[in-house]
């Protein structure tokens, strides 16, 4: 189960704090958002129609790596400045950026396995959404006690596990790779799954209050808005 | 569930060195003047039905090249033919008998003649059928996605050894004149690419399967060894070199009365293809076989005529009369050369059949020829068409129907 489908159990749960289950209803909206944009991006629109080639799949994961490598790196420099107070925000953080850190090795296997350069994907920029999004993360991250962040993570994790193994799974269908050429998508469903039952897991806890839901849910507005424009906004 | 990519055949290329050479010239290339080598050579050579072959040899029989240019001059011609560079292949899996030397491995000077990038290399060592055992490396690896394009190539330059200098002073029977008049040089390449041809027809792999009777045949074809079974301190390794060519240990020998035994065996492989499914005769549209000599020519088409009452001449192709017998370099000769010159149309089945004499084995690959741009299937459909379970190590069965 992941967040957003857990919403309506969490505000049915007469256990569950007003706070959270409220946060939850309020994540879910920026979720369903975030779907209804997805559909209408190109890439993902030729996905579905079959239509999509396997040069569309090259750039998807080019453009990603860039960003992808700076993963782990906002998610550690988060952790940095939870003080003690946010201790278990702070764990969390450290733990997530380690499990992170090699992504994008897994993400160059696979280009490089679908026939394109490791050097010129090493040599690539960001497109205009990923500079944006990376931009704003790590702006985030050097905030103290940086927790809206885990309205990012909401987004990002969330993609990983809903989505990826469903774009795998496409892109082998239409284009016929293997498992060895679709690693980085197909090892997210499992590892952000994980990630956001985690999460779940915080948000329950009692730490977020209402200032802190209202920036989780703004910080996963504003994140959810520049992924999507990252893929838009390809080779840009 | 594991998905497998699908491996295509999207170049072809082919090399032959030098003009082609008529029956009446090989002994001004080869030596045997004698009257009783000649009456040999005209009875082999009426049997087998070469008419023409290539040698890497001049006017006077000195060599021209070296196996391993003849097999980049293959692979450039494939290359060039797909498009691409050495640059962009990942994997370069090599047949041949014998390569120019010892050591090191032959697909190690292969790529370091080619060029290109790192990659992975593998050199087939066996005779005929070491083409598509090197096929098979090439395409497992690409279905697998370990590597998006591979290049294949058979090569052979067994000439400079039929020469009159290695078979003077040795005793040598029909055993050791039957190739020397049989066997000629050439190479021929192949690129495998885990999407079809961006522009123009490709081949699909469905699959390719090898097997080995040396469990119940003995040796067939051979050299380096004294008798026809191999023991410790008789082999070329173990003695003085002289000794080892004064024992004509490095004549190429086939023991010819077992041919027919090869033969019957080969057929009996091809049959079992029919038996088990992985060929259906009601839609194989081509056969390609490598065979030695026209005689096999005519006991393999009789053959498969008992199984596929359809089969005309018009669907079976072999050039072993015009580009001689290459060995592991013949099948990928022939396709090319196939390819070229005949009409394919999306859908079609291709049979390529390569028995090898040397101790019993046989290998097969069947391919679909599949048009430039495969329409996808609808989003309904999960889950993915080119999954599929892998079959037997010896067989690699593709099931991704994406033409």
């Amino acid at each position: 189960m992941t967040l957003a489908d857990s919403s309506i159990d969490s505000t049915t749960d007469s256990n569950a704090a007003d706070i959270p289950a409220s946060l939850f209803e309020r994540l879910a909206g920026v979720w369903a958002t975030l779907e209804e944009r997805l559909d209408r991006v190109p890439i993902l629109q030729r996905l579905a129609d079959g239509t999509v080639t396997l040069h569309d799949y090259q750039r998807l994961l080019f453009n990603l790596r860039q960003q992808v490598i700076d993963g782990s790196p906002w998610i550690a420099r988060a952790a940095s400045n939870f003080d003690v107070e946010h201790f278990e925000l702070r764990s969390a953080a450290i733990r997530h950026a380690e499990e992170e850190h090699r992504d994008h090795l897994m993400l160059e296997r696979d280009y490089v396995a679908v026939g394109g350069s490791l050097a010129e994907l090493r040599a690539g920029r960001k497109n205009l959404g990923s500079e944006a999004l990376s931009g704003y993360l790590f702006h985030y991250a050097d905030r103290p006690n940086p927790a809206g962040l885990l309205g990012a993570m909401f987004i990002i994790e969330g993609l990983g596990a809903r989505r990826a193994a469903e774009w795998a799974a496409r892109f082998q269908e239409v284009l016929g790779l293997a498992d060895n050429q679709v690693h980085f998508m197909i090892y997210h469903q499992e590892a952000d799954g994980q990630h956001t039952g985690d999460m779940e897991g915080i948000l329950t806890s009692g730490l977020i209050d209402a200032t802190t839901a209202d920036e989780i849910v703004r910080c996963a507005e504003v994140v959810a808005r520049l992924y999507a424009l990252q893929l838009e906004e390809l080779d840009n | 569930m594991a998905s497998l990519a699908t491996a295509y055949l999207t170049g072809f290329g082919s090399y032959l060195p030098g003009p082609p050479v008529g029956n009446d010239e090989i002994a001004s290339r080869l030596g045997g003047t004698d009257a009783v080598t000649e009456r040999i050579r005209r009875r082999i050579l009426e049997q087998n039905g070469i008419r023409q072959r290539h040698y890497a040899l001049d006017a006077d029989g000195e060599p021209t090249e070296l196996n391993e240019e003849l097999a980049v001059n293959a692979l450039r011609a494939a290359l060039d033919d797909r498009g691409i560079d050495a640059v962009d292949l990942r994997m370069l899996a090599c047949a041949t008998t014998m390569g120019d030397v010892l050591v090191p491995g032959f697909a190690s000077m292969v790529h370091g003649r080619l060029g290109g990038g790192p990659m992975q290399t593998l050199s087939a060592s066996g005779v005929c059928a070491s083409s598509l055992a090197a096929l098979d490396a090439a395409v497992s690896k690409v279905r697998l996605g370990d590597h998006p394009r591979a290049a294949v190539v058979g090569s052979e330059l067994p000439s400079r050894s039929l020469r009159e200098r290695r078979y003077e002073g040795i005793r040598a029977g029909m055993d050791a004149h039957f190739l020397r008049w049989m066997l000629s040089d050439g190479a021929g390449a192949v690129i495998v690419e885990f999407q079809p041809h961006p522009t123009r027809l490709s081949l699909r792999v469905d699959w390719v399967r090898q097997v080995s009777l040396a469990h119940e045949h003995p040796v067939c074809m051979r050299a380096g060894m004294s008798g026809a079974e191999a023991e410790a301190g008789g082999t070329w390794q173990d003695c003085a070199m002289g000794e080892a060519d004064a024992a004509g240990m490095f004549l190429l020998r086939q023991d010819v009365s077992m041919l027919d035994e090869l033969a019957e065996a080969g057929i009996a492989q091809f049959e079992e293809l029919v038996d088990t499914g992985l060929v259906d005769v009601r839609h194989l549209d081509h056969v390609i076989c490598h065979y030695s000599t026209n005689v096999f020519r005519d006991v393999a088409f009789e053959a498969l005529r008992r199984r596929i009452p359809s089969l005309d001449t018009d669907r079976w192709f072999s050039n072993l009369e015009t580009r001689g017998n290459t060995g592991s370099a013949s099948i990928f000769i022939a396709l090319e050369e196939a390819w070229r010159t005949r009409d394919f149309a999306p859908g079609e089945t291709i049979l390529l059949a390569v028995p090898e004499s040397g101790r019993f084995s046989f290998a097969f690959a069947h391919l679909t020829v599949v048009a430039p741009q495969a329409s996808a299937p609808p989003a309904s459909s999960l889950p993915s068409s080119s999954s599929s379970s892998a079959p037997s190590s010896t067989t690699s069965a593709s099931s991704g129907a994406r033409a």
